[in-house]
């Protein structure tokens, strides 16, 4: 019995773990759309954290730097982002889209002679507690900073939009660009704000990946995983929480499915490879049915071009 | 402190248009200024110019004598000019406090005393943490100039302000505007309508092309001689005779009416019973937003509701598409211009064409045939004396009066017995509004009938036969127009009832 519960817990550490990509790139995202700014380049701004983070901690042989410098590549990739939709006024959508493929396509020339390279692991917190509490151990403790980080995220995004100043700025501009404009708040500076730190995030997503996740670099292996977080913001109608729950339910059945496979359920394979994607989509779209709520929590300038008058 | 503010020599040229021609003015605090001008005088031009939005290409702005750079709207905050937009700068999604406190420099504590302070002196009251889509727009307004009032301002600019209040709100707002100018507060008030400038204002002002024409005392001037002004030559008065049509045949009839809908956006409607006489014009009154958006596009077959009866020379139609219902000789002319009624992106002949019937042969076997298309849309501008006559001009460059004579046209060239029209002088310049009044009125008198939606109380006194009032999804009982007051109206505009 014992060792079927800590079975369980296990399995909770391991879901938690797959979901934490999905949140940070959401949560990054749901900021960067909340100011009234679609970006689409998220799954190209995480493959090239993935490979700038891998790259410079098989570089410098420094964890920090690494993570800081995805980070800062997310940033420097999304800053292409904001100055081709900010200041060129280029349409969102296409911009994003390209982010993405470029993104793809240059992590993948970056990361030839990465390939192969055995990573490093990761410095994991309260290893000793993971393993003396039953159950409780591997859910709460012997995770990496960035887990917790990660786990936190919603809670603060939250916070900021709510309760902060700068967070109802940012609620503004998305409302509507050209009454925030007039009440003389500077767009275009909180739009890019915004995208720079939906960069960082995706950045910090995508070296979860590489750092943590699964400690090496394989080409185009963040697989797919921003067009989750991209959709989890839109079903998770821009509410932080929900974009975690939504993590949370696509890392799970991912995990799960992943075990009914292997335990051989006799169901079709692409059935329940399906799964996860068709789970978390009915059940955001469950807990998200008030309309009145969506509404009042929609961007309602999202993907529209702003440009100042003269 | 009196407030002294000069505007001296501002122009502003746009590509193909001179929006300000060496405007010159002069305002002193204890008086309420009126600027008046058609749609396109260039008033809006100028307010944006004293609030910041829109720099001048030349000219200054002094207010007590000293030289404002008025570079962003954030100059303008801080010089003290408050300005409430026509089209309000508000944040729908967010609450009425947040909307107040996003530049507000103190903590929430002590700026919710402060609004509750504003509440009491001037007699508002609106709950300070609902969504400001949920407030009226006399609310709304209300918000704005509480926001300005937040920062004390010196000057406050009000722009069109009452195009979109009941009576009663006009005149709450007229007495609080009276209390800011005793106050010490210099305002300039903004707009095309005449009467207002007579009963509010001590100065006034009219722009014309871009030119100040006139600035003279409002006790000596009357509605006639500033509409002369404004306009820059005499207009025809119109005045329709009422049709008492008691014994002629119910053309359109719609029973049970009702529209349930979830979005907060949208009014519900419940059970509307109306009928349209042939020659007729039914008016049907009301503040936006009180379910008229609803009620158009249910009678043009954009909703289909279930359970409800619309009968149209007596044929079931409650079930058809706009398509279809066209096809039965009925027309439509949507508020938006620009976003329902045509494609601005689109030619004029293109524009035409997408009114198309089984009749007028546009199409041939999947082809459009262009050159019938043309020819059609040659008729229609110069029947409907639109100022161009190159069809092959993007519908976007027409100003709103042509536009909406182009779209009346393309739907009255095929004859329709009954035209359904919301706000068709919305934002309209007197000498279009005028037109579109004459050939709404020309419409009754070859006996085809229509259904005016509209917000303007004026015009439905003028136009309609008979007026019913919706609030808040109902329909009122419908009045013969001339038991109807414009206070009447008001009155029940506002929700109250008469007996």
């Amino acid at each position: 019995m014992t060792l079927d519960i800590s079975f369980i817990g296990i399995l909770i550490g391991s879901i938690m773990a797959s979901s934490v990509p999905l949140i940070l790139a959401a949560s990054g995202e749901l900021i960067t759309e909340r100011s009234g700014v679609l970006n689409l380049g998220v799954e190209g701004m995480m493959i090239i954290g993935a490979i700038s983070g891998f790259a410079l901690m098989v570089i410098t042989d420094n964890l920090f730097i690494a993570i800081v410098g995805s980070m800062l590549s997310g940033v420097i990739i999304s800053l292409i982002f904001g100055f081709l939709t900010q200041s060129l006024l280029t349409n969102h959508v296409a911009t994003g889209l390209a982010l993405t493929i470029f993104g793809i396509g240059l992590s993948a020339m970056l990361g030839k002679n990465f390939v192969g390279i055995p990573g490093k692991e990761f410095p994991i917190l309260f290893s000793s507690l993971r393993e003396s509490i039953p159950f409780f151990g591997p859910i709460l403790f012997g995770h990496s900073i960035v887990l917790y980080f990660a786990f936190a995220l919603p809670f603060l995004t939250n916070y900021f939009l709510k309760k902060t100043k700068l967070g109802l700025v940012v609620r503004a501009v998305g409302d509507s660009p050209v009454s925030a404009s007039n009440q003389g708040i500077n767009v275009i500076i909180v739009r890019y704000c915004c995208i720079l730190y939906g960069g960082a995030m995706c950045g910090l997503a995508g070296a979860y990946l590489s750092l943590i996740y699964t400690p090496q670099w394989i080409e185009n292996m963040t697989a797919g995983r921003g067009w989750i977080a991209l959709a989890l913001v839109v079903f998770a109608t821009w509410s932080p929480i929900k974009v975690l729950i939504g993590a949370l339910i696509f890392g799970g059945i991912t995990i799960l499915q992943l075990h009914m496979q292997a335990i051989g359920f006799r169901i079709p394979v692409q059935f329940l490879s399906a799964l996860p994607y068709l789970m978390t989509i009915i059940v955001l779209v469950v807990i998200s049915r008030d309309s009145r709520k969506i509404k009042l929590n929609t961007p309602t300038s999202l993907g529209r071009i702003f440009y100042k008058e003269k | 402190m009196a407030t002294d503010l000069r505007i001296s020599n501002i122009s502003k040229i746009y590509p193909g248009c001179i929006a300000n021609d060496n405007v010159s003015l002069k305002f002193k605090s204890g008086k309420i200024y009126a600027l008046l001008g058609e749609n396109g005088a260039g008033k809006s031009t100028l307010v944006k110019i004293l609030s910041g939005v829109i720099s001048p290409d030349n000219g200054e702005v002094f207010l007590n004598e000293k030289n404002l750079k008025l570079n962003s709207p954030l100059d303008a905050k801080k010089n003290k000019i408050g300005m409430v937009f026509q089209h309000f700068n508000l944040f729908e999604t967010l609450s009425v406090f947040e909307n107040l406190s996003i530049d507000a420099t103190e903590d929430n504590k002590s700026l919710r005393v402060r609004i509750n302070e504003i509440f009491k002196k001037y007699n508002f009251s609106i709950d300070l943490d609902v969504p400001v889509l949920n407030l009226s727009a006399g609310q709304k307004q209300k918000v704005e100039i509480i926001r300005c009032l937040l920062r004390s301002p010196k000057v406050l600019i009000m722009d069109e302000p009452t195009s979109v209040l009941t009576e009663q709100e006009t005149e709450e707002l007229f007495i609080s505007l009276k209390k800011f100018c005793d106050e010490g507060i210099l305002i300039i008030y903004i707009t095309h309508k005449l009467k207002e400038v007579l009963s509010l204002c001590d100065e006034v002002a009219v722009m014309r092309k871009g030119k100040v024409v006139s600035v003279s005392q409002t006790q000596n001037e009357k509605v006639e001689t500033l509409a002369n002004k404004m306009v820059g030559q005499k207009l025809a008065k119109i005045k329709k005779k009422i049709n008492i049509s008691k014994n002629k045949d119910e053309i359109f009839k719609v029973k049970h009416l009702n529209f349930y809908s979830d979005d907060p956006f949208e009014t519900n409607l419940v059970n509307l019973n109306f009928s349209v006489k042939k020659g007729e014009c039914l008016g049907i009154a009301g503040i936006s937003g009180n379910g008229q958006n609803e009620l158009f596009q249910i009678l043009s077959g954009e909703i289909i509701t279930p359970d409800t009866s619309i009968i149209f020379r007596n044929k079931e139609i409650a079930k058809l598409n706009p398509k279809q219902r066209r096809e039965y000789l009925m027309a439509f002319s949507p508020e938006d211009r620009i976003s329902q009624a045509a494609v601005p992106e689109l030619k004029i002949y293109e524009n035409v064409a997408l009114n198309n019937f089984k009749s007028s042969n546009f199409f041939e076997k999947g082809l459009v045939n262009e050159k019938k298309i043309k020819e059609h849309s040659k008729k229609i501008l110069s029947d409907f004396s639109v100022n161009t006559d190159n069809v092959e001009l993007k519908s976007q460059f027409l100003s709103g009066g042509n536009l909406q004579k182009l779209i009346l046209g393309r739907e009255l060239i095929t004859a329709p017995e009954l035209l359904i029209c919301y706000n068709p002088t919305w934002g309209l310049d007197v000498g279009a509004i005028n037109y579109i009044h004459e050939t709404l009125i020309k419409i009754n008198d070859q006996e085809k009938s229509t259904i005016l939606i509209s917000t303007d109380t004026e015009e439905l006194l003028k136009l309609s036969d008979r007026i019913a009032v919706i609030y808040k999804g109902k329909l009122s009982k419908i009045m013969p127009s001339e038991e109807v007051t414009p206070e009447k109206l008001g009155l029940l505009m506002g929700g109250g009832s008469i007996d």
